[in-house]
């Protein structure tokens, strides 16, 4: 092994390989060549992490993993595989999450470096942070499609993961998706929640049933009861849950079709502001749907099954899709120990189905042309296409960032991007110097410190903890003080000393403008300091705004045109005007696949319409967000940069749908481009 | 029903870029790899994942245990045995789908003794060979129009050549992509489409409800009765143009707009759906191409089909090439939308027909079977009739003779300091290193030394005989000497990934193609990247 290194690798450089100690986090699809090419570049100490499983979408670029391991653990089975091509290997594999308190800073000080093969962003926070408290190197990596980066970061050296602030996930007001859906996404986005209110884990954030508090509806109340009792079985409904309510009915197909078709579609016609400006939806019926001849398969295409996945069927046929998959989901769900729920995922055959089939009977309803099996799948799994070749480029060139740093040249390393398609003047690879950190970071500057805008009148405490400390400053168990002189503790990582205080207001604690907390996680040794500011004029579905940051933007990642989240450089779009301009998270991109400048300014256009509907939209209800937006970006990469719909060449046929408003057409390829 | 199957499932993440179409084509080729080196392994593993049809590995070498220390594919009990059956046993693992074969011969015997071998090949990979067998193998090759792609991992330097007479792509996945309304020149459907509104008489959801691309008709036309006869051009008209819209919004009781979102759409869209309807000149020059106007039996049917545009343009296109026929997403009414769709689906369906039956009477005409050409690959054909791209590679044999060996552009390119010509000039000095010495500089270390000032020859030779008059650093000659020829698994891998991707790219015929690359990792020079050129391969 060595005799190969011998010539283009310095002896010293040989041995400072074959005395490190690495570790791997992911064993996807960088992941599992990044094993390779460790093992064969000399390095002898091997650790790797992941908690997922092995899946067959896998099986097209994770190549340590073959059909009958499907369902195992991806790093068991990795490090299996590498040991049986090079059985002198030395790996250690955990099948669990990077975030596991178990892998604390002590765990992390034991490696030379460490390297992400990750996709999502969560863990990519995390493991910077983790790397920041350790000290230790952290090469970052990630691919959508053709595109790809590797970047490194390295403490006090240069930017750290965070370092860029990323536009945080995007939401849909809640009345969009229970009243007045106007894009499939947003169907799509029900079709999911309802899975999880009748099968999954119930939460009150993914209500479907109509939302009688629309403001836009704003009835008279005297008028309410009336038109509850148009809805025949609504007042029942909405005294037990809605998978109580299933239950009860045996999970019964048509019933709950004429609920979820018929009845709450009558319902909400009854809300008729809604309509004045829309086209109202128009109930189904179970019984005339029945009429209908079903859908036979186009024939001609017989030969390639991929065509059916991407063919629409009629209203008929997914009613039948409908009843099919509510039985067998309930088998699932009734084998199941009490108590335990279905977990909706994209690659279960009978969930996809479930979503496919009730996201397009409600396309129907609501006037919209439905989409095929395929196509859904992209939008509800969002899905960032994902091939063995540029998993295979950015992982040999994690290898050579690694070893540039194991000889002492972090100056020499840089952040890479692959390009789609260079024209014959553009690089495939375009390498830039890293930049130092950013001195406001609120991650790796010397006292981080961030202000707050929120109304402490109305945030809860559950709220600050949840929604601002975990999912937005990305802590894992945080503990809160104010820094009132007397050290009061808001919120404790401990179990049980503080849930009391969860659903109670902050301005009950004395927390008002200008108070400032500090919050802390022991784990990533981090500690952020917050200055409240408080305001009453937030906008509505906006529980706070976190000063300085890029404003949030509403629709769902996948959606949004991929041409977006190239650089908004020159109209080649040649240069990454990466580390400056965020765009789309987790990609980086470089090459343009923009339609030439007018896009940006649309796309400006596009997001002040949508943040104008938002807020004509005035739902007291929460938003909705997170669920839906749980990214399957296998592989994917990340580095600031961009924020936007990693999808990328994928986005294409969704992008459009995003931008039309009433409906929807039919899906149809529009384009040479990916599928069709 | 419409439930995947297992291969749709397995590749449902590669579906998403290049289409059905293109696993098909993938599925339905045969490539050949020369060399089972760490190189050519992670190439074809990198194809074999995917689901190529067939692959088959040349390689008269035995395994040693340096290929075991560099090649994941090659394990310590395959020592001594052939390397092609060694690394096919364990490739074909990788997926079941894929039929793997190999020969156990060396590329020269194979050359010398049956030249056709490689006839049967969809496209050839060429890893680590030396200069004197690739040169044979291009001509082969070349002669018989078999693409070669030349992958060679030197040390920390990569270097990638497509060689190919010529590559046709249909679809090339442009980056830009302007929409194909026509409304600078509407056909007659979309002129009586639009006459059918009326939107002064219409109540006010309907108005609310008018694609924004009638509405720009709409207006155009008043542009020209009111204004110019002219479309708006600058930003002054456009902007005038824009303001005509603007006062065609409904107002209410107090004479303050409605909010009227398509009216806003039409505005915003004003820019590109104004783009004037030509030609592109890429696709100009395709209608003057011998292979477009010199029709013959062999010509392709890309060829014909261009020819049979140019009919069409000059026919019933009346100067314009077919309507792609797919319009953006806007605010409409499901009905108005759908039948404005229609219009235009209609009219590229129509145009379509109109190249397809010039290209029947062409294919009649040289005795062709009209199915030659079919539905579907003239659909694709029409729908990307403005994206058409046709690669032409010089040969290697071109390339490699000091009278055509593009000496201006070399030397202008080593002028530039971010350009990595110098690697190329670097591989052709150890290539010539070869041929004199029967080795790689710097193989044995204790040689090294002794090899610098060798290579140094090498190079001044070289550049001597192609009238190069360039200076090349000593850090290259050292550097180079250093590598001692070596493979080093990552740099072999990256090469795998890059290489694979245009192996695919070939097979699918879409996006574009690379040409040719060096890239190279540290060393003497801080990462520079990697170079991409037309420069020798054109
Ligand atoms: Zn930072």
């Amino acid at each position: 092994m060595a005799a190969a290194l011998s010539g283009p690798l310095r002896p010293e450089l040989a041995q400072a390989v074959s005395q490190a100690r690495v570790l791997v986090v992911g064993a996807g699809g960088i992941g599992c060549e990044l094993l390779k090419n460790l093992v064969l570049t000399g390095f002898s100490s091997i650790y790797v992490i992941d908690l997922d499983t092995i899946d067959v979408s896998n099986l097209n670029r994770q190549f340590l993993f073959q059909k009958k391991h499907v369902g195992r653990s991806k790093s068991q089975v990795a490090k299996e595989s590498v040991l049986q091509f090079c059985p002198e290997a030395n790996i250690i594999a955990y099948h669990d999450s990077i975030m596991n308190p178990d892998y604390n800073v002590e765990f992390f000080r034991q490696f030379t470096l460490v390297m992400n093969a990750l996709d999502n962003r969560a863990a990519r926070n995390h493991v910077n942070r983790m790397c920041l408290a350790a000290d230790i190197p952290l090469i970052e990596s990630g691919t959508a499609g053709y595109l790809g980066q590797v970047t490194v970061i390295k403490k006090g050296v240069t930017e750290c993961y965070e370092c860029q602030p990323k536009p945080t996930q995007k939401t849909f007001p809640g009345c969009t998706i229970r009243n007045t859906p106007s894009e499939p996404i947003h169907c799509i986005v029900w079709a999911k929640y309802l899975f999880n209110q009748l099968f999954g884990e119930e939460d009150a954030d993914q209500e479907v049933s109509p939302d009688r508090a629309d403001p836009e509806a704003a009835w008279e109340p005297a008028e309410a009861e009336a038109r509850a009792l148009a809805s025949n079985e609504d007042g029942e409904i909405k005294r037990v849950s809605t998978k109580e309510w299933a239950k009860s009915t045996g999970y019964d197909p048509v019933k709950l079709f004429t609920k979820l078709f018929k009845d709450d579609i009558r319902y909400l016609l009854t809300m008729d502001k809604l309509w004045r400006k829309r086209k109202p939806p128009v109930p189904l019926d179970w019984a005339e749907v029945q009429k209908q001849e079903q859908n036979i398969p186009d024939q001609q295409n017989e030969s390639s099954a991929v065509l059916k996945d991407q063919q629409v069927l009629n209203v008929r046929s997914y009613a039948d899709l409908f009843s099919k998959s509510v039985k067998t989901l309930s088998l699932h769900l009734a084998e199941k120990a009490d108590g335990e729920a279905l977990i909706w995922d994209k690659d279960d055959p009978s969930a996809m189905d479930f979503v496919t089939a009730a996201a397009n009977l409600r396309m129907h309803v609501f006037g919209m042309n439905m989409k095929s099996r395929f196509d859904i799948k992209s939008m509800a799994g969002n899905i960032i296409p994902a091939i063995a070749t540029t998993n295979a480029v950015i992982a040999g060139l994690i290898v050579l960032e690694g070893l540039k740093i194991l000889s002492g040249k972090i100056d020499q390393c840089r952040t890479i991007f692959l390009n789609k398609q260079p024209n014959p003047r553009k690089k495939l690879l375009v390498p830039c110097a890293l930049d130092p950190p950013n001195p406001n970071c609120y991650v790796c500057a010397s006292k981080p410190e961030v202000t707050v805008k929120l109304n402490t009148h109305k945030v809860t405490v559950l709220t600050l903890q949840d929604k601002i400390l975990k999912e937005k400053f990305a802590m894992v168990a945080p503990d809160v003080q104010i820094e009132d002189g007397k050290g009061t503790i808001l919120i404790s990582s401990e179990e049980g000393e503080t849930e009391a205080n969860n659903h109670r207001k902050l301005s009950d604690f004395g927390i008002r403008n200008g108070t400032r907390l500090q919050a802390d996680d022991f784990l990533q040794d981090y500690t952020l300091l917050i200055n409240v500011l408080h305001s009453e004029d937030l906008e509505k579905d906006v529980e706070f705004e976190v000063v300085g940051d890029t404003p949030e933007r509403i629709g769902p990642k996948p959606s949004e045109p991929t041409s977006r989240n190239i650089s908004n450089g020159s109209d080649d779009g040649a240069q990454p005007s990466t580390s400056t301009a965020p765009e789309q998270e987790d990609v980086v991109i470089v090459d343009s696949e923009d339609e030439g400048t007018s896009s940006n300014a649309e796309d400006v256009e596009s997001r002040s319409r949508k943040r104008k509907l938002e807020k004509g939209c005035e739902c007291a209800g929460a938003k909705r967000s997170r669920a839906e937006q749980e990214q399957d970006q296998d592989d994917l990469m990340i580095v600031e940069s961009e924020d936007e719909g990693a999808a990328s060449s994928l986005g294409e046929e969704e992008s459009r749908s995003h931008k039309r408003k009433l409906e929807e057409k039919g899906c149809e390829c529009i384009r040479a481009k990916s599928m069709c | 029903m419409a439930r995947p199957g297992p291969k749709e499932q397995r590749y449902d993440r590669q579906l998403r870029l290049w289409g059905d179409h293109g696993q098909e084509a993938l599925e339905s080729a045969h490539v050949c790899v020369i060399n089972a080196t760490a190189t050519g392994t992670e190439i074809l593993k990198n194809l074999v994942l995917p689901g190529i049809g067939s692959f088959t590995i040349v390689d008269g070498n035995q395994v040693s245990g340096e290929d075991v220390g560099n090649n994941f594919f090659l394990q310590k009990s395959h020592i001594g045995q052939n390397r092609a059956q060694s690394a096919t046993e364990l490739l074909q693992e990788l997926n079941g789908d894929v039929s793997g074969n190999f020969v156990e011969e060396s590329p020269e015997k194979l050359l010398d003794n049956d030249p056709s071998f490689f006839n049967r090949f969809n496209l050839v990979v060429a890893t680590q060979l030396p200069e004197s067998t690739l040169l044979r193998l291009a001509e082969v090759l070349w002669n018989s129009n078999i693409p070669l792609l030349v992958c060679r991992t030197y040390g920390l330097v990569g270097y990638m050549r497509v060689v190919i007479k010529e590559h046709t792509v249909v679809e090339s996945h442009p980056d830009n992509m302007l929409e194909d309304l026509r409304l600078d020149k509407p056909f007659p459907e979309l002129i009586e489409h639009v006459q059918d509104y009326d939107l002064e008489r219409m109540d006010k959801k309907d108005h609310s409800h008018t694609p924004w691309i009638v509405i720009v008709a709409k207006y155009l036309t008043k542009w020209f009765s009111e204004k110019s006869e002219q479309l708006p051009k600058n930003y002054k008209e456009k902007e005038a143009f824009k303001e005509l819209i603007r006062q065609g919004i409904l107002k209410n009781d107090n004479g303050t707009p409605e909010d009227e979102e398509n009216f806003e759409e039409a505005i915003k869209n004003v820019n590109t759906a104004l783009n004037r309807t030509e030609i592109p000149r890429g696709i100009e020059e395709l209608f003057n191409d011998d292979c477009c106007l010199k029709l013959t039996e062999q010509s392709s049917s890309f060829w014909i089909l261009v020819r049979a545009l140019k009919e069409f343009v000059a026919n019933e296109g009346q100067g314009s090439l077919p309507v792609r026929g797919t319009i953006p997403d806007m605010m409409a009414d499901s009905n108005k939308f759908i039948k404005l769709q229609n219009v235009y689906r209609e009219k590229a369906k129509k145009d379509t027909a109109a190249v397809g039956s010039h290209a029947a009477k062409l294919l009649q005409s040289l005795g062709k079977a009209p199915e030659s050409v079919s539905e579907r690959e003239l659909k694709l054909f029409c729908s990307n009739a403005a994206f058409l791209h046709v690669v032409r590679c010089r040969s290697l044999a071109e390339e490699h003779s000091p009278n055509s060996c593009s000496r201006d552009a070399i030397i202008s390119h080593m002028d530039n300091p971010d350009s990595e010509i110098v690697l190329y000039l670097m591989l052709r000095a150890v290539n010539r290193f070869y041929k004199q010495h029967g080795r790689y500089p710097g193989v044995y270390n204790y040689q090294v030394e002794d090899d610098i000032g060798k290579l140094k020859s090498c190079l001044t030779g070289f550049l001597q005989e192609h009238g190069l008059s360039v200076a090349v650093k000593d850090d290259y000659v050292h550097e180079f000497c250093r590598y001692g020829a070596a493979e080093p698994h990552a740099v072999a891998a990256f090469m795998g990934g890059a290489a694979a991707q245009e192996v695919i790219k070939v097979i699918t015929g879409q996006f574009f193609l690379q040409y040719l690359q060096f890239c190279k990792y540290f060393g003497v020079l801080p990462l520079t990247g990697l170079f991409c050129s037309v420069l020798l391969a054109n």
